[in-house]
């Protein structure tokens, strides 16, 4: 990435990150959200989550080199969800992930990692 | 202002944070530097944009191919969540100052919400001793990446398997939401229009495209469901009315 793109990229993200973060707050400070806006808001979490884990596990023609290397990140992101469910704890979740991938990639495909 | 007795039990309840940050911080270096950044670049990344998903997304999808504009408008959209964190602190901020107000609304995370409303809701938390947990988990969050960065090419962590502290964050941040309805809709939603997106050809939009469709079919499936509610208890309320003038007849 050059610089040129890396600043693009910094700024404008910094800039709607701050107003995503700062401007509800001071706006609402003693106020009322919008009944509507706020149900709207309470399903980008669910919404947002649920798009990065599809877009990070599913795309089309994963199979097409054979099931086992699609299969892998499915069978830790499974590991995940217990270890989710059990703990809700981003730490160990991340580790658990990282562990059961990591050691399925040893031993069913040494060539992914 | 920040008092001194706030900074122990401020620490003390940052810790578990600041220990996730490095496992997740180091792997988010590593990334970044595999897509050319530089340790100051990563530094200001850190400590100012400061963000775990948006810092993972910016040299994922790079790496895939996906034109600026789609970065810049996939990661601003999984960070218009922090609207909802913004809007539910403002009544802790009513009666604090401006510039605490800012530095601390600046610095919140999913994580650091989490540990500051469970205080908040003890009612031994203030703004001061949350702000101070944004802080300690901002300065590992941009320690660790910048370790990442200098020390990443040595470790030899293959990437598939660093990126994956990400997806497991993700998913551990999905599988917490409260099972609603309206939530599983949205979820589900959200994963077929990230699919159908790529099946397409349009990879680069798909995590905005994919959120916004489940967003709008929540809120349609709520609409319809509270007029549903809405109907029965007209109903109810005319069943009752046509019972009590039966009554008031005999």
């Amino acid at each position: 990435m050059s610089m040129h793109d890396f600043f693009i990229v910094f700024a404008t993200c910094l800039v709607t990150m701050l107003l995503c973060r700062c401007l509800p707050l001071f706006v609402l400070k003693g106020r009322q959200l919008p009944e509507g806006l706020a149900r709207a808001l309470g399903f980008i979490p669910p919404a947002a989550f649920a798009a990065l884990v599809a877009n990070d596990l599913l795309s089309p023609g994963m199979f097409d080199a054979g099931v086992w290397p699609a299969a892998m990140p499915l069978v830790a992101a499974a590991v995940v969800v217990v270890v989710a469910r059990k703990t809700k704890s981003l730490l160990w979740c991340a580790l658990a992930g990282c562990a059961s991938y990591a050691l399925l990639a040893f031993c069913f495909a040494p060539g992914v990692a | 202002m920040i008092q001194r007795s706030d900074i122990q039990p401020a620490v003390h309840a940052a810790i578990p944070i600041m220990l996730g940050y490095v496992a997740i911080g180091i792997p988010c270096g590593i990334l970044e530097d595999s897509i050319g950044m530089n340790a100051l670049q990563v530094f200001f990344l850190s400590c100012m944009f400061y963000s775990g998903a948006g810092q993972f997304m910016i040299p994922n999808m790079w790496l895939a191919g996906s034109p600026l504009a789609s970065i810049i408008a996939s990661v601003s959209l999984v960070n218009t969540r922090q609207m909802l964190y913004s809007a539910s602190f403002a009544p802790m901020c009513a009666n604090e100052r401006k510039r605490l107000s800012f530095l601390f609304s600046a610095t919140v995370t999913d994580e650091s919400f989490g540990v500051n409303m469970a205080n908040f809701a003890t009612g031994t938390w203030n703004v001061p001793r949350a702000t101070i947990v944004n802080i300690c988990s901002c300065t590992s969050w941009t320690l660790s990446n910048v370790a990442g960065v200098l020390i990443g090419g040595a470790l030899g962590i293959p990437l598939a398997i660093a990126s994956f502290a990400m997806t497991s964050i993700f998913i551990c941040l999905l599988v917490t939401q409260k099972i609603t309805f309206e939530n599983v809709i949205a979820a589900v939603v959200a994963i077929v229009g990230v699919f159908t997106c790529k099946a397409v050809g349009l990879a680069g939009p798909a995590i905005l495209v994919g959120a916004i469709l489940g967003v709008v079919a929540a809120m349609l499936v709520s609409q319809v469901r509270r007029q549903r509610r809405a109907e029965d208890a007209a109903l109810e309320e005319r069943v009752a009315k046509a019972a009590g003038k039966e009554d008031d007849a005999r």
